[in-house]
């Protein structure tokens, strides 16, 4: 708790900070803050205690998530210390935002009741609404931020809705209570509840952005500036299914057989509209959101698994997802930039021939999202598909490693450009830092498959 | 011998990786070269360590993930011995056969045929289904880029279908392993010794044959998922069919042997013909196509396929002869087609093109040529006295306990393979001298095709110390089918 208050003080100083002429001081203010909120979830020792009222609790699991996001943000700040200093806009503002935005997120790992589950979610994305419109002179960014506002207050609305039918019957937000009232009526539910908890999930595809509730983010993230895509692939995307696991894997386990079906239903959709889609995009930060879509198509597989590792699984596997995708994000900013704003996945031509380490680099992040052996990514699908079939989902699970196939393709339509020889190659400059965070997230993505340090 | 054991795998990968990033151009080719015969060294120093009376050898192992029932376990029997001698004694010729011809660019190619080798020998040696499959997987990356970057024409689609295909086959693997190893009792983790305890339902083990068998059966390939090859074969550069054809495919007939017939074997005993029946079909439907070919380079292509299907019909006798042939044939047909694309490699350089009709009559221009050619052919055919008999004998002797009339169709395609293969030899060698001017076989050509072709009469000659690294291991294997 101590972490989510030093956060939220930090978002306040960085505005102030903000007022100011000299801004040096932003970047390692923000960066220094978020990493000393990771360091008090982590070495708080004392133990933990239930807050407001028992509406929160970190617990080992949450706060394991609350530091890789935290991590994560670390990272995607550093990125941005060098991004912001070519784009001069409203950086205080950026960073508080997104400060602000990973204090809903840590709230989203640790509710116990409906409300602050509730609050979370607004308190994540409200800043992500301003964000991903953030490029006031770029019509896209613009369209993207008004999407991704109007889409995320409907959802919003069916959310809240949800709450308020199984608060009805429940009589509580709280979830043991729920949950308690779930398992009673678990063959007969009756007709409000299920239809509150159709709302609810309704609410939290959307922010996981689950097909047929996907729609927004191949636009929003196309849109939105590419620090604040990454920003929404990794931290956002981990917060939803620390959230969503919360919710259905450690709360109310006991779902009506409709609402489980239709999770399923959910999950096999997801796997293949994101798969078979991504395949025809050939715009780089389009493809990479439809094959995030697929992702989550892997990781509602472990959520539905409901095994007691699933959480374990799907901290590593969004941790691992979010370097290396946190890693390409970076790449591509600076072979952007190399490419005169060209933002198609032929940037990377000719990367390997020309920066041998970055192009090494790539190749690894590259085939860990494709998910081949040893890297991390591998790893990451592998605990999945054991903790499916485990569970007995085993067609399912069969489906899901044909998937996995076709989403190896369209990844290896990148690596085949990283390869192939350009007739004029570009150079590509990275700051130091840019350097360092490309570093981090290659050596993590192998590193975590070969050497998994207890994390599995 | 556990340091041997790691150090064979750890030797090519650290060069490799070196290779690859230090880019020393100038000494590539000596450096991998040296580095695959120190692999062969290592190689025979295992096998003569080895005491097949001992049984299987584990020789390192460590937590890895145990959790997932990942474990870092290597070790060997008599069968990965084999097939860990094999890629050995190959390599060395895969690398110098690129001592005249090199691919641009040697130091990168270099790197990854030693990475390769690497994955190649983590695949033999490993004792963990998982780590099996991690190597497995692995194997294919650097082949990948192989394909990719010194390939021929239509490179960027056929690299893509064959990576497709093989993965494809690797996760329905993957699946197929998962569940096998979720059969165990809790906590175990998926070790061969342990997944050969698994006990599968006969009704489960109906389905999970295919799902296992499918990789393996894309990587041979066994007739009808046989079409990534011919392309593949055709379009890689010869390096790259070499390692293709002579190691790769055997990572098939050895995962048959060691993952599916022990975790299946009612599930092997019961698909046993509609498997030996596919292999059969596809045996001769190859080796009719391998007669109708032009292209030298794709009549290996589809002569390969046509052994390969003759082998997968042999390991699913489901008898010790047939699969003792199998393993054998895996050997045989390593070194055969390792020196006949050599032998094509260096007709494409001198004719230009590997086109049997513009060819005809070299032997005239280049008798020493034709010669060799003439002994590689030989062995290839399996004429008595060649490794190849050797193989082919038993394999037939373990089809004959099953059916008479697949042995029958079996030895037809091997007439038929004797037949394209001399009839090529006829149309690029004899008839009316060549007008073509070329020179004849070199001092390279001697040194990568000698020592294949004496090995292939050693063999042949002399096969009881590979039978004998096979007799234990195949013994106990059977005890597990039955």
């Amino acid at each position: 708790m101590s972490a989510i208050i030093l956060l939220s003080v930090l978002g306040v100083v960085l505005l102030y900070l903000g007022l100011g002429k000299n801004k040096v001081l932003l970047a390692p203010v923000a960066i220094l803050g978020v990493a000393g909120s990771a360091a008090l979830m982590l070495f708080d020792q004392r133990p933990l205690p239930a807050w407001a009222g028992g509406a929160m609790l970190f617990d080992p699991l949450s706060v394991k998530f609350c530091v890789a996001m935290a991590g994560i943000t670390l990272l995607l700040f550093v990125f941005g210390a060098d991004y912001y200093k070519r784009t001069e806009e409203n950086v205080a503002e950026h960073y508080a935002l997104m400060v602000f935005s990973l204090v809903g997120a840590f709230l989203l790992t640790s509710y116990q009741d409906l409300l602050m589950l509730f609050l979370g979610i607004e308190v994540l994305s409200i800043p992500l609404y301003i964000l991903a419109g953030a490029k006031k002179r770029s019509y896209r960014s613009s369209e993207a931020g008004f999407k991704y506002f109007l889409l995320g207050s409907f959802a919003t609305a069916f959310f809240l809705m949800g709450i308020a039918l199984v608060y009805g019957m429940a009589g509580s937000f709280d979830l043991s209570v729920i949950s308690a009232y779930a398992t009673a009526n678990v063959e007969q539910a009756p007709a409000l509840f299920l239809i509150g908890l159709f709302f609810i999930a309704l609410g939290l595809a959307f922010k996981v952005a689950a097909v047929p509730f996907h729609f927004w983010s191949p636009d929003v993230y196309e849109g939105a500036p590419t620090l604040i895509t990454a920003f929404m692939s990794t931290v956002v995307k981990t917060a939803g299914f620390a959230a969503v696991y919360r919710l259905i894997g450690v709360h109310i386990t006991a779902l009506p057989p409709q609402v489980e079906r239709t999770l399923w239903v959910i999950t096999g959709l997801t796997l293949l509209v994101g798969n078979v889609v991504a395949l025809r995009q050939s715009h780089f930060k389009r493809l990479m959101a439809y094959s995030s879509v697929a992702h989550t198509g892997f990781l509602l597989l472990a959520v539905l698994s409901r095994n007691g590792a699933s959480g374990q699984a799907i901290f590593y596997y969004t941790l691992t997802y979010a370097l290396a995708s946190v890693g390409l994000f970076v790449l591509f900013t600076a072979a952007k930039r190399a490419a005169n704003g060209d933002e198609h996945i032929r940037v990377f031509r000719g990367l390997f021939k020309q920066h041998p380490l970055l192009g090494a680099a790539a190749l690894i992040m590259l085939l860990s999202l494709a998910g081949i052996p040893p890297t991390a990514g591998f790893m990451a699908k592998y605990q999945v598909f054991v903790l499916a079939v485990q569970s007995g989902f085993v067609w399912v699970t069969l489906f899901a490693a044909v998937m996995a196939v076709v989403g190896i393709y369209y990844y290896l339509g990148i690596i085949r450009e990283t390869f192939t020889a350009n007739e004029a190659p570009v150079r590509i400059e990275l700051g130091v830092g840019n350097g360092a965070v490309i570093a981090v997230c290659a050596i993590g993505a192998l590193l975590l498959g070969v050497w998994p340090m207890g994390l599995i | 011998m556990m340091m041997l054991t790691l150090a064979i795998i750890l030797l090519p990968l650290l060069v490799g990786l070196a290779l690859l990033l230090a880019r020393p151009h100038a000494q590539a080719r000596a450096v991998a070269l040296l580095t695959s015969v120190a692999a062969l060294g290592m190689a025979v120093a295992l096998c003569a360590s080895y005491d097949s009376a001992a049984g299987p050898v584990i020789a390192f192992q460590h937590d890895w993930a145990p959790a997932i029932g990942l474990r870092m376990v290597f070790g060997y029997d008599g069968i990965s011995l084999l097939m860990v001698l094999l890629t050995a004694i190959v390599f060395p010729f895969i690398i110098g056969a690129g001592w005249k011809n090199q691919l641009s660019e040697p130091a990168i190619a270099n790197g990854l045929m030693l990475l390769t080798q690497s994955a190649l020998f983590g695949v033999f040696l490993a004792q963990n289904a998982f780590l099996f499959y991690v190597f497995y997987e692995l194997s294919l990356v650097p082949v990948f880029f192989l394909l990719l970057r010194w390939g021929g024409e239509r490179r960027r689609a056929i690299t893509m279908k064959f990576f497709i295909y093989t993965v494809l086959g690797g996760l329905t693997l993957l699946f197929g392993l998962v569940y096998s190893y979720l059969q165990l009792p809790a906590g175990t983790s998926a070790d061969f010794n342990a997944l050969q305890e698994v006990v599968i339902v006969p009704d489960a083990q109906r389905w999970l044959f295919w799902v296992l068998f499918l990789g393996f059966a894309i990587k041979m390939p066994m007739f009808p998922l046989h079409s990534w090859q011919p392309d593949t074969y055709t379009m890689a550069p010869f390096q790259g069919t070499m390692i293709l054809g002579g190691v790769m495919l055997k990572m098939g007939i050895y995962g048959v042997v060691r993952l599916v017939l022990p975790i299946v074997p009612h599930g092997a005993a019961e698909w046993q013909d509609v498997v030996i029946g596919l292999s059969l079909v596809g045996c001769l439907y190859a080796a009719w196509i391998a007669f109708r070919q032009n292209d030298l380079k794709r009549l290996v292509a589809w002569s390969s396929l046509s052994h390969v299907g003759l082998m997968c019909a042999a390991l699913f006798t489901l008898n010790a002869t047939g699969i003792t042939g199998a393993l054998y044939q895996t050997l045989a047909h390593a070194i055969g087609v390792v020196a006949l694309l050599y032998l094509v490699s260096g007709l494409q350089t001198r004719v230009g093109t590997t086109q049997l009709d513009v060819m005809g009559g070299l032997k005239v221009k280049m008798p020493r040529m034709a010669a060799l050619f003439l002994l590689v052919m030989i062995g290839a055919v399996a004429l008595p006295l060649t490794q190849g008999f050797v193989g082919e004998w038993l394999m037939f002797n373990g089809l004959l306990d099953v059916s008479i009339w697949w042995t029958f169709i079996g030895v037809v395609s091997i007439i038929l393979g004797a037949v394209y293969m001399l009839y090529a030899y006829q149309r690029s060698m004899l008839g009316e001298a060549s007008k073509l001017n070329v020179a004849d076989a070199d001092e390279t050509d001697h040194w990568v095709l000698v020592p294949l072709i004496a090995a292939t009469f050693i063999l042949g000659v002399y096969p009881q110390p590979v039978l004998d690294l096979l007799t234990a291991p195949v013994q106990q294997l059977l005890t597990q089918l039955h």
